[in-house]
């Protein structure tokens, strides 16, 4: 299937570049525009499966409300970033924003990061819907004791050391321990996708 | 503090912090009430609380949120609703962030068009009494529908913000549902004025100095103040990211000390002409002066040919900065009554607002100030919080 790809980008230059490498890539770019008035109507006429932006447009609130206020199919979000900044593509990932495009990246990749995007967004909904049943049906101490589970059935860690892997993970991240076993619960389901 | 006391202090470091990396960098958007984190730079009370800060304008409210979540900014101006947000990794992007303090109260303005005015056909002399424009807005709510004719289309500056959720609660206090009797819709703020001249929206909800902009292009009338339906409604908060807050808690205690007192300056109407300058020349460059001078003020021109009228703006009075997790609760109870936020319990709310940094800068905070280091007594808060 063609991906329908929307780029909006105030760097006009840095938008026609990206469009011709993903043209050449088999994308269809549906459109190239460095602002809108109506960003939303143009999000749902133009059919995009997926959007291409630059990190600090000022559409962004718009698009990123899409989905709250219009109940509107969320799409995933590609962002360029002005400089390259070595970190910065793995705390994105981490975040979960979908990908990142850094500037001097060849136009030619754009397309295997645009795939890469879709296909985290695409497993980040599904997870989304599970996630939220798994949120009401465990609480917070069975979430632990099932990310324990998933670590020493799949790394072969034994119960003292998969818990210590997910003490460190959550100092490290400065994140709760319940976070980071459902983190962890939510990457081993995408790992086996 | 007048500015006079202030420049006197400015070159008189009382804290001299151990020395640590950084710079704690902030981001804020172009509105008024970013206000405290501009006067607490130029006045020099971040270098006198011994901290330096970067400041950082920004276009859109996720760039702040993704900048913090990628660690290219330490924390920032935010909207209520969107530290809850970011926490529950709505829209997909998750980061844990503080809320350390209230930087500003009320302020925004809702707006309604003049076909809308005209339609709504307001009893004489009763154009700005909020129960009056519910009702009235009720019932051509229901004539439309009746008539077959479009619903009403109101629009809002995003999502997770108190505009949509106090404009959401209004409507429902009217007996109007947001979801299904009109259609609510996110229009960045720059474009908001123009939107409801060219006729694409009805009204809408946004900061100043949106509304008053609508009024100067002759196609709307402030209708209401945020703060009709919730006096001193915190709006916006100083949010920094929790890695940052762990690693450097004396460096955030000494920001926030900083924006107290700059909050005290900004109390002082004799400073808005100056206020007025540092935000024009580092926020909102593309207004003009006289049109950011007005927004200060208490007074503004509700329609286009009416003499200007009492209008509760930004008030960044101290008193009101500690954040409440009371607040931010019912902040989290309309996103799940709208259905943006999964239920569950309010636990999310005491990890994420931080009383307790508040009221360690609030001791920071010199007593000249006239600083009282409690916590505000409960806010009139609309009827479902009680």
């Amino acid at each position: 299937m063609t991906l329908r790809v929307l780029i909006v980008d105030a760097n006009l230059e840095r938008a026609e570049a990206v469009a011709s490498g993903l043209t050449a890539d088999g994308c269809l770019v549906v459109g190239t525009v460095p602002d809108h008035a109506d960003i939303i109507a143009l999000v749902r006429s133009s059919g995009a499966d997926v959007i291409v932006c630059d990190l600090d447009h000022a559409s962004r609130d718009a698009i990123d409300a899409m989905r709250a206020l219009h109940q509107d199919e969320p799409r995933p979000v590609v962002m360029f970033v002005d400089r390259t900044d070595p970190g910065s593509t793995e705390a994105a990932m981490a975040a979960g924003v979908a990908a990142y495009v850094v500037e001097g990246l060849h136009p030619g990749r754009v397309r295997a990061v645009i795939d890469v995007a879709v296909a985290r967004f695409t497993a980040h909904q599904a997870l989304r819907a599970e996630l939220a049943e798994v949120r009401s049906a465990l609480n917070e101490r069975k979430l632990v004791e099932r990310a324990k589970g998933l670590l020493m059935q799949t790394r072969r860690m034994t119960e003292e050391d998969a818990y210590r892997a997910l003490r460190r993970l959550a100092m490290d991240q400065g994140k709760r321990l319940a976070d980071v076993a459902e983190s962890v619960i939510a990457m081993e389901k995408l790992l086996k996708l | 503090m007048t500015l006079h006391e202030a420049a006197l202090t400015v070159d008189q470091p009382r804290a001299s912090l151990a020395a640590g990396s950084d710079v704690m960098r902030l981001g804020f958007m172009p509105l008024i009430d970013c206000a405290p984190l501009i006067v607490a730079d130029e006045l020099g009370l971040f270098t006198r609380h011994g901290v330096t800060v970067s400041l950082t304008p920004l276009n859109a409210w996720v760039a702040l949120r993704d900048r913090i979540a990628i660690g290219k900014l330490d924390g920032g101006q935010m909207l209520c609703p969107m530290p809850i947000a970011a926490g529950l990794g709505l829209g997909g992007v998750a980061s844990a962030l503080a809320v350390v303090s209230v930087l500003a109260s009320q302020g925004n303005a809702i707006t309604l068009s003049e076909a809308l005015i005209a339609e709504l056909d307001l009893p004489q002399g009763a154009t700005a009494d909020p129960s009056n424009i519910a009702a009235s807005l009720a019932r051509a709510v229901r004539a439309r529908a009746a008539a077959g004719r479009p619903k009403l289309v109101l629009a809002v500056v995003y999502a997770y913000s108190s505009h949509n959720y106090l404009l959401r609660h209004f409507l429902a206090a009217a007996g109007i549902d947001p979801e299904h009797d009109v259609i609510l819709r996110a229009v960045p703020p720059p474009q908001i004025a123009d939107e409801l001249a060219e006729g694409r929206i009805d009204g809408f909800c946004a900061g100043q100095p949106w509304g008053s902009r609508a009024v100067d292009l002759r196609c709307g009338r402030i209708a209401l103040a945020t703060a009709d339906i919730w006096p001193n409604h915190p709006e916006k908060l100083l949010a920094i990211s929790s890695a940052t807050l762990a690693r450097d808690p004396d460096r955030v205690t000494a920001v926030v000390a900083a924006t107290i007192e700059a909050g005290h300056f900004l109390a002082d109407p004799a400073n808005h002409a100056q206020v007025a300058l540092w935000l024009h020349e580092r926020a909102l460059p593309q207004v003009p002066l006289a049109v950011v001078r007005a927004a200060l003020s208490t007074t503004l021109r509700r329609a286009p040919d009416e003499a200007p009228a009492l209008f509760a703006s930004p008030n960044f009075d101290p008193a009101l900065s500690c954040p409440s997790p009371t607040h931010g609760a019912w902040w989290l109870r309309q996103m799940r009554r709208w259905g943006h936020a999964p239920q569950g319990t309010d636990d999310i709310i005491g990890q994420i607002w931080r009383p307790d940094i508040w009221q360690r800068a609030a001791r920071l905070a010199p007593p000249a100030n006239r600083l009282s280091p409690s916590i505000p007594t409960q806010l009139p808060c609309p009827g479902d919080l009680a």
